[in-house]
């Protein structure tokens, strides 16, 4: 990773960490829930989310749901985080394999995307049941990497009620496992939906999650042009269109349905609402 | 003098589709002026693009005045004022050579967020009269309508028509389309008030969660509307402005009468 880019993006480990604890506590108190509940996936942000989760309430709750395209290996390192997180008791190993096939048998289709992005919605429902039934939210693991490559599945891994890591990216979040002890293996374990076998992020992109993160923070947060993203890191400009292209398609996904105006006063740009006003007396 | 209201739909973000378009009804048209609405070369609802779009925007302002010819054309267009400083503009194209103006009130109420994005222009400054075939007129920006001053200043600097490019989204259609009816409202008012011809021309289309109505008119300085473009579509229409109206409605009003004491009043006032 280029110097420059390197020392912008490295982040004072303990400052973030309680940063994150502190807003979670002050997330749940707001919003009136008891705790989180997060699906451990054996990956860097998964573990990481829940080992936050862990230090910011003792009310946290961890699913862990394979599916035949999850690697035995994955399963190993999510329990390595629940023991790391002092979670016994209060984990549950659920395999989904035959809700997806039903479901895909249901829409009558065996392509893999389709069926993969299935498993990611699947893993959503039953972390929104496992959440009402404890009176919990549910803590996404997307990091911002992801989110601004629109690397998720809508309503899958995105369908969750707050994003603690959303604003760091994913060679951030790497830091943050190694100060929050996240064993070595799954922080150099190549990152991956797992949505279907031999899928990784960086195959399926086509480039390194330290290139990645260099190109998405000189185009998007110092609004550098791409020609001159692409001479700063010594990559082919396409390398960086390519990422610009991903942003740009995605951005749907990060953003509510489109309502069609018909009103004065329409949910939507004219609708700013703090995200809680309930307790708010008016 | 023959003026074209070009109520087009303009493609968010698509400068070289939009500038194909404004080319397209320019170099078709049989009128002496064509009139294109606010932000027509970029779209209206831009929000961050605002800083992604201004250069190439401007650039397709010099493109459109190559095309242009002999006509005037005004077109809406973002325009770097100072390094990093924008503001909501309106090229005005007269035999090839481009001037701006620009918008005054920034609307930052209800969906809008203009005043995020753009810097208002200076009355002191900015306030400008144009000739073209022996008609002099100025030019403001769909909100600058919403307010008294900035058409009062133009008819006392000289103005016979005023020209309104705007992007009006459409609100409450379940009842009747308010918003034009308040647009008509506000359009007879400036033609009574100011004795001078308005040729509104509105957007039309969607861009994002808003639906842009279309409606363009032209009000006579008697107050009547004499022409009206389609709603929800893109239409075009020609009109040609006449002296007569207009010197009827001097004989026959007070509008000579502009007493700048009330003016004196208002400055201590505000």
């Amino acid at each position: 990773m280029l110097e420059y880019v390197r020392s912008a993006l490295s982040i004072d480990c303990d400052a973030v960490v309680g940063y994150l604890v502190k807003r979670l506590r002050d997330y749940f108190e707001e919003s009136g829930a008891r705790g989180g509940v997060v699906g451990l996936s054996g990956g860097v942000d998964s573990s990481v989310v829940g080992l936050l989760l862990a230090k910011a309430t003792p009310n946290f709750f961890f699913l862990l749901m394979p599916s035949s395209s999850t690697p035995q290996r994955d399963v190993e390192d999510a329990m390595k985080i629940v023991k790391l997180a002092g979670g016994e008791g209060k984990y549950a190993i659920i395999p989904i394999d035959e809700y997806v096939d039903a479901l895909a048998k249901a829409a009558g289709t065996d392509d893999k995307v389709v069926v993969g992005n299935i498993k990611a919605r699947v893993r959503m429902v039953l972390l929104y049941a496992y959440a009402q039934k404890l009176g919990y939210l549910v803590v996404g693991t997307g990091d911002k990497s992801e989110l601004l490559l629109g690397y998720f599945t809508k309503y899958g891994d995105g369908g969750v009620d707050i994003l603690p890591i959303g604003d760091l990216y994913k060679t951030q979040v790497r830091q943050l496992g190694r100060c929050l002890g996240v064993p070595e293996e799954i922080i150099q374990k190549p990152p991956s939906p797992a949505l279907w076998a031999g899928q990784t992020a960086e195959g399926e992109i086509g480039v390194d999650y330290e290139t990645i993160d260099s190109i998405l923070y000189l185009r998007y947060e110092e609004m550098r042009s791409p020609e001159e993203v692409a001479a700063m890191l010594g990559v082919d400009r396409s390398v960086v269109d390519r990422i610009d292209s991903m942003v740009r398609r995605n951005q749907h996904k990060r953003l509510p349905p489109e309502i069609f105006r018909l009103s004065g006063r329409a949910i939507g740009s004219d609708w700013r609402y703090p995200r809680r006003y309930w307790n708010v007396k008016l | 003098m023959r003026i074209e209201l070009a109520q087009i739909r303009p493609y968010l973000g698509d400068i070289p589709r939009n500038l194909e378009k404004h080319v397209e009804v320019v170099e078709t048209s049989s009128a002496d002026c064509v009139v294109f609405p606010e932000l027509s070369l970029t779209g209206y609802v831009l929000r961050d693009l605002v800083y992604e779009l201004y250069r190439e925007s401007q650039k397709a302002v010099e493109r459109l005045a190559e095309a242009s010819g002999k006509r005037c054309v005004v077109a809406g267009t973002l325009r770097e004022v100072r390094r990093g400083v924008i503001r909501n503009s309106a090229a005005v194209i007269i035999d090839g050579s481009v001037d701006y103006v620009y918008k005054f009130y920034l609307p930052t109420y209800g969906l809008f967020e203009e005043r995020r994005y753009f810097q208002r222009g200076d009355p002191a400054r900015d306030l400008k009269v144009f000739s073209y075939r022996g008609w002099s007129f100025g030019v403001m920006i769909c909100e600058d309508a919403w307010h008294p001053e900035p058409a009062e200043a133009l008819a006392l600097m000289g103005a016979d028509l005023i020209i309104v490019p705007a992007a009006s989204p459409m609100r409450r259609l379940s009842k009747d389309l308010a918003i034009k009816d308040n647009w008509e409202a506000l359009l007879k008012a400036h033609s009574l008030m100011n004795a001078v011809w308005t040729v509104f021309v509105n957007t039309v289309g969607s861009q994002e969660e808003e639906y842009f109505w279309g409606g363009s008119m032209v009000v006579s300085p008697l107050g009547d509307v004499r022409l009206r473009l389609k709603l929800f579509e893109e239409d075009r229409g020609v009109y040609e402005i006449s002296e007569g109206e207009l010197l009827r409605a001097r004989y026959f009003s007070s509008f000579r009468d502009h007493i700048a004491e009330f003016h004196k009043v208002l400055w201590d006032l505000h």
